[in-house]
């Protein structure tokens, strides 16, 4: 008996702790997306830290791919995206910078590419520049898709990410899909391994790819990236339906449009109208977050090479080795940061 | 010279920690400055030190490049095996138009479970469900049932084998038993992502991850069914002057052979598990169903892929389990066993 009293009696003196201790930090809270590829990562670690230290905020991250976690934004439960691949999204999220219930927080980083890659050997060998030379005689068997011989395998984009579907497209509009398959990875760290496991076999490979990337940083892995038809808004403007269309609909959808390379995009930051106005310190700061490629480059390498993959460690080394952060954020602020480092 | 490693085996034990104490502090890129420091310091002892890492990453990291480029070309080979009986499996299935795959379904589990009715009915029922949910799920289910099936001959032809040499030798039992613990408790994704770079994307890394996932179960109830065959009946069998080879293959066995039967139809199970989890690597079949309903967040498609699935796991499931019961039947007549009571 005394021990079930005993035992009551803290418990209610630990909720009373607990309770007392989330009260003090419930003043500001945040709550940020991330996605399943590491600039992304790295972005919401340092993002993270400096919310947490610099405005002593409740932090919480919430890490999935792209759909479910827009999903949750436009719901309301994730009040920060710190890095945006706004132009695959157009279409979805339209309508919410229409209502304004999702703010455009500018630009995080300033050029990413997209695009389809195949390794520096066989390109060179084959003289393949562009996508068009995929198409020579002989080309795809270099390429061959083991589970389905009869066609070369492009190792695409993630299924239900938005680029599958353009690159479904592309391969259609480009004449591609009667000798490659789109591939779909399963995962983002499957696209990485196929890619880096090519290399290691010396095997060729075609594969879609992008940057800011810690693979594309990496010494050994050297692509070439294959020309497409130069972009035109209205030419991508024309896809986007019809690859949003396929997205609703099924690969029935699919009609014939138009396609072009992806654009060089800027990354780009959004946060939510509402969750701004109760915090607008802590998104002034995000606004003013912004970071230089060969930046976000040098952290990845960082984060794969020398940080033992901790992303937390990456961050602080990014925060005690640079002070471009500290114009981001107000005096106080940034020693605040400073004495957590 | 084995009795000395015996009497002293705890300090040896005690040396390598301390040494790799040593090397991780050595090693690390966190260390203080200067080693007094840790005397002076002790805050070392308030959070877990970042020094006091053993940098098993950079071993494995190191290790793997070295086995991957060094036996790259044996992977090549087993993985060309494993895609030749696959391909061939896979094309041949669906080539086969459908109302002939639901007749050998239907066929096949009408002579598994000793001509019962009711099963069979079920099951070719469930076989045709599968494309009846979406007709897109017929080759799926195929390519699905292909990697099961060849994962599982694959668990079999080890796994027998393996449990055999377990239940005669309890020394052969020690030191596989950690093993497959192992292998039943290690995150997927840890073999799975290595699989892509030695085997590529697809339905290989998938295979070999079903064996990993799916064997021990195997392993275990082959191991257990040997032991649990009752010692009287094979007292019976030495007086007769069996040998261990007549013993084995005469008596164990056969007695055996419910529970090895219980071993695959989990096999199964856990295979169908993993090549679900498989998809996120690429693999075809109904699994990437599932994760496209799930990275569209469409609930409807992604439910109905799961509920193929588990169509699929009961048309395993009860043949094996009928098969099992038939054997059980045989082996084990409990109904003649009461009759001679009275």
């Amino acid at each position: 008996m005394k021990f079930i009293k005993k035992s009551v009696l803290s418990l209610v003196l630990l909720a009373g702790i607990t309770l007392g201790t989330s009260s003090a930090n419930a003043a500001c809270k945040a709550h940020l997306g991330d996605f399943d590829w590491d600039s992304a990562n790295i972005h919401t670690a340092i993002a993270s830290f400096m919310i947490e230290h610099g405005f002593g905020c409740d932090v919480e991250v919430t890490k999935g791919s792209t759909t479910p976690i827009m999903a949750a934004f436009f719901d309301g439960q994730i009040d920060v995206i710190t890095e945006l691949w706004e132009d695959n999204l157009v279409e979805l999220l339209k309508p919410h910078f229409a209502d304004g219930s999702i703010i455009h927080m500018g630009t995080n980083t300033p050029a990413s590419e997209q695009a389809f890659w195949v390794d520096r050997a066989t390109a060179e060998a084959h003289g393949l520049k562009s996508v068009e030379d995929m198409k020579k005689p002989g080309v795809w068997e270099l390429f061959k898709d083991p589970e389905n011989p009869s066609k070369g395998r492009m190792t695409s984009c993630i299924s239900g990410w938005t680029c599958y579907t353009i690159n479904f497209v592309k391969l259609k509009e480009y004449g591609l899909d009667e000798l490659y398959t789109n591939f779909d990875p399963g995962s983002g760290g499957a696209l990485d391994a196929a890619i880096a496991g090519a290399f290691a076999k010396g095997k060729p490979i075609f594969s879609y790819y992008w940057t800011p990337t810690s693979l594309m940083g990496k010494a050994e892995i050297d692509m070439v990236r294959l020309e497409e038809p130069a972009y035109t808004a209205d030419c991508w403007a024309a896809m986007s339906v019809v690859v949003e269309d396929i997205k609703a609909n099924g690969q029935e959808a699919y009609v014939p449009s138009c396609a072009n390379e992806y654009k060089d995009m800027a990354l780009t930051k959004t946060v939510r109208a509402d969750w701004a106005a109760e915090n607008p310190d802590v998104a002034a700061m995000i606004k003013a977050y912004a970071l230089p490629t060969e930046k976000v480059n040098e952290m990845l390498a960082y984060y794969v090479d020398e940080s033992d993959g901790d992303m937390e460690a990456t961050a602080i080394h990014f925060l005690s080795s640079n002070s471009v952060w500290e114009s981001w954020v107000s005096a106080d602020v940034a020693a605040n940061i400073k004495s957590a480092l | 010279m084995i009795k000395i490693i015996k009497k002293y085996i705890n300090y040896l034990y005690l040396a390598v920690f301390v040494v790799l104490i040593v090397v991780s502090y050595l090693s690390s890129k966190r260390k203080p400055d200067n080693v007094t420091e840790l005397f002076t310091d002790l805050g070392w002892l308030n959070n877990f030190p970042k020094w006091l890492d053993v940098p098993f990453m950079h071993w494995i990291n190191t290790g793997w490049r070295w086995f991957s480029s060094e036996y790259g070309l044996v992977f090549d080979a087993i993985g060309y095996v494993l895609l030749r009986a696959y391909v061939i499996t896979k094309n041949l299935l669906v080539d086969t138009p459908w109302p002939l795959v639901v007749l050998g379904v239907v066929a096949l589990t009408y002579f598994a479970s000793g001509k019962k009715i009711g099963t069979t009915i079920f099951v070719g029922f469930c076989t045709f469900s599968i494309g009846f949910l979406n007709p897109r799920f017929w080759d799926k289910a195929i390519e699905t049932t292909t990697i099961v099936f060849i994962g599982i001959l694959l668990c079999i032809m080890v796994g027998l084998p393996v449990g055999i040499a377990m239940a005669r030798n309890p020394r052969v039992r020690n030191a596989i038993l950690p093993v497959l613990d192992l292998m039943q408790v290690i995150p997927s994704f840890c073999y799975l992502i290595p699989g892509i770079i030695l085997f590529g994307l697809g339905a290989i890394p998938a295979i070999i991850g079903i064996f990993i996932y799916s064997c021990p179960p195997l392993i275990r109830l082959t191991d257990l069914g040997i032991r649990l065959v009752d010692k009287e009946v094979i007292e019976a069998a030495e007086s007769f002057g069996a040998n261990k080879k007549q013993k084995l293959w005469g008596v164990q066995m056969p007695l055996a052979l419910p529970n090895i039967m219980q071993g695959i139809n989990q096999c199964t199970m856990m295979a169908l598990a993993m090549v679900v989890i498989a998809s996120m690597i690429g693999t075809r079949g109904l699994g990437d169903e599932v994760l496209l309903g799930l990275q569209q967040l469409n609930v409807g498609s992604s439910l109905e892929a799961g509920l193929a699935i588990v169509l699929l796991a009961i048309v395993f499931d009860r043949i094996t389990q009928a098969y099992g019961e038939k054997i059980q039947e045989k082996t084990q007549p409990t109904i003649k066993k009461k009759k001679y009571k009275i």
